[in-house]
């Protein structure tokens, strides 16, 4: 097995940063945990959940998409250089973010391709941790995952009790990632794993959640759940997995930008169209997609379920919302 | 004897106390759903994690007996009773369950002609304070969870109430910290207090989580929703982000009773409060007014004298 030291690990974080890649992990911003780049391996904190996912890494909460600006007769289209994308090493993902990229790129490359979030993907390698935190909102082992799951990690790193990781290298880019920085890494037997924490919500049988779903399009469940929700969006921005988004041309009309930012379901004009017409008009109907979506439109279309279970929409709705409960409740339904 | 030597000089909120005022609002929620004198009653659930409550919008006796009052119900309830909710029980008159902070909140709504007094039925909470973010749950209140806008407050008895539930209780030598931390901003000089300001709202994700609790946010067209012409970006970038923050809060000036939801729900811990009570001794100083004591006919901002202050005017 190979094993590297934290001071080994925080040693790559620099090395990494002296090779020009642009080097991202969860760090202290203000009062705040969040992915952010790292100038040096010191920075890198890795005792709490960031507080939003590490979606943005491929998916930002904004970005350009092309420019535009109107020169004599005509107007001057400035697409986005991708190519100047950085390498990108993202470190210290746990399985909740980390597993995100792989639930992402089935819709991203699906019939229309996303060349903003492929091209960052195909420039970036994920270094997953398994997770040996944990609160009582989270229920990843439920939908799915786990906290030693390596789904989207190139390299995964297991924290062991003497403070050292042992490494998995799961995919190409992740050998190469041990391979180019050798001398860092070591064989050994390795010590204990830190145990996990436990999970309040147990495995949810999430085919039977579905064909509840399937049959109960209209229900006065999502009444009940609309009645309290405030239409914001900080569920879905804060997902690993939400990955609806807007675009709005904003300067002026002969000198602007298109810009592409995070949308979300909870929003009233959410699917309001130019018309006038809105064909989520109500809040249930709203909080509806979002389960919908989550929970079946997702797994129809590509087989998967459009949540990681890292628990962030329960710890941070202003109402208390709680999409596990919302789950544990379907599951136990009978009709 | 001084003001401070009445008061019980109590270090802890005990789960007892918030038991009690559970029973006295259960008991006032379930008497007027019997007498059919409101047609639901707003109050709080119990949430799935311990230590969590809920909003709940409850309509029969059964709903009622599972009411609570703890320490985690930190929603401003008046929310929905706005614009912003409509279609959230408009059957008839409404119970609803308030601290004194959400007092203050009705209070403006009936000033704006949002709210008519004769609809509702309010269940006073007496409350000595509610969980800060991310504190421990323990049951009970102490210096160490407690909220930080609940450190300052004066309105523990809820003024104004139908009934009352829970007795005086309060935690004593309290550090105000909001007002230390207000102090310490506006000592700064200019360049470093925007840069304060920068730092925060460069987190910003336009969640928009801080309007959708606030109750006096209930413009049915948000001047930042709109993009044609576009007045503020809605995209979450620097400037965008700024705008959006100097129009709530400027929006919000007189109108704020100072519930700080916006800061609660803010999930990139903004310090909104700070803009909110900020405005608030703006119109304390120019215009002697407090928002949300009591319902007024109109607020400062809402009319003119020709004895207002006007040496903002330069």
């Amino acid at each position: 097995m190979q094993i590297i030291t934290e001071q080994n690990l925080r040693n790559l974080i620099d090395l990494l940063v002296k090779e020009a890649k642009l080097v991202v992990g969860p760090k202290l911003s203000g009062s705040v945990v969040l992915y952010e780049p790292l100038t040096a391996g010191t920075e890198l904190t890795l005792d709490a959940l960031p507080r939003r996912s590490s979606k943005e890494l491929f998916f930002p909460v904004c970005e350009d998409i092309l420019s535009y600006k109107r020169e004599g007769g005509a107007m001057k289209v400035t697409d986005v250089d991708r190519s100047k994308f950085p390498e990108t090493v993202l470190i210290g993902a746990p399985p909740c973010d980390a597993g995100s990229p792989s639930i992402l790129d089935a819709v991203m490359s699906w019939d229309y391709k996303d060349e903003f979030y492929l091209e960052r993907r195909r420039k970036s390698t994920i270094v997953g941790i398994a997770c040996t935190k944990g609160d009582d909102a989270c229920f990843c082992r439920a939908v799915g995952l786990s906290p030693d799951a390596e789904n989207g990690s190139d390299l995964f790193l297991t924290p062991l009790k003497d403070g050292s990781y042992a490494c998995n290298a799961v995919t190409e880019k992740g050998q190469a990632l041990v391979a180019a920085h050798k001398n860092l890494f070591a064989e050994g037997a390795g010590a204990e794993p830190v145990p996990f924490v436990d999970q309040a919500v147990q495995k949810l049988d999430l085919v039977k959640i579905k064909k509840w779903l399937e049959e109960h399009f209209e229900d006065p469940l999502w009444e009940r759940i609309a009645d309290i929700c405030v239409g914001c969006g900080a569920c879905a921005f804060i997902c690993p997995a939400c990955h609806c988004f807007d675009i709005n041309d904003e300067g002026s009309t002969d000198d602007g930008v298109r810009r592409k930012h995070w949308d979300a379901c909870g929003f009233a004009k959410f699917t309001n169209h130019a018309s006038g017409h809105n064909p989520r008009d109500v809040q249930n109907k709203r909080y509806r997609n979002r389960i919908m979506h989550k929970f079946k439109y997702y797994d129809d279309k590509f087989g998967k379920t459009l949540c990681t279970g890292c628990g962030r929409c329960i710890r941070a709705c202003p109402v208390g919302i709680d999409i596990a409960e919302i789950l544990e409740t379907i599951n136990a339904k009978q009709d | 004897m001084n003001a401070r030597a009445n008061k019980n000089h109590l270090t802890s909120i005990e789960p007892a106390y918030y038991e009690a005022v559970t029973e006295a609002i259960r008991k006032e929620a379930v008497k007027i759903l019997k007498e059919e004198t409101v047609v639901g009653v707003v109050g709080y659930l119990p949430g799935r994690r311990k230590g969590t409550a809920t909003p709940a919008l409850v309509t029969s006796v059964e709903e009622a007996e599972k009411l609570i009052f703890s320490p985690a119900c930190v929603n401003n309830l008046s929310v929905y009773l706005t614009k912003a909710k409509k279609g959230v029980l408009k059957q008839g008159k409404v119970g609803i369950v308030a601290k004194g902070c959400d007092m203050r909140a009705l209070a403006g709504l009936m000033t704006e002609s949002q709210l008519q007094r004769e609809d509702l039925f309010i269940i006073g909470v007496v409350c000595p304070g509610v969980y800060g973010f991310g504190v421990e749950r323990t049951g009970t209140l102490t210096e160490a969870n407690i909220a930080r806008k609940c450190r300052e407050c004066t309105v523990h008895m809820p003024e104004g109430a139908d009934v009352a539930a829970g007795t005086h209780a309060e935690l004593a030598d309290l550090t105000p910290e909001e007002a230390e931390e207000m102090a310490r901003i506006e000592a700064m000089p200019q360049a470093e207090r925007w840069a304060f300001w920068k730092e925060h709202f460069s987190r910003c994700i336009r969640c928009m989580a801080c309007r959708q609790v606030c109750p006096f946010c209930y413009c049915e067209q948000c001047l930042c929703d709109k993009n044609r012409p576009q007045a503020v970006e809605s995209s979450p970038r620097p400037a965008g982000n700024m705008a959006w923050h100097l129009v709530r809060a400027m929006h919000l000036a007189g109108r704020c009773g100072g519930c700080a939801e916006c800061e609660r729900v803010c999930p990139m811990d903004i310090p909104l409060n700070l803009l909110n009570r900020r405005m608030a001794k703006e119109l304390k100083e120019l215009y002697d007014f407090e928002a949300g004591l009591a319902p007024v006919e109109k607020g400062p901002l809402n009319q003119y004298k020709e004895d207002d202050d006007q040496s903002f005017i330069k």
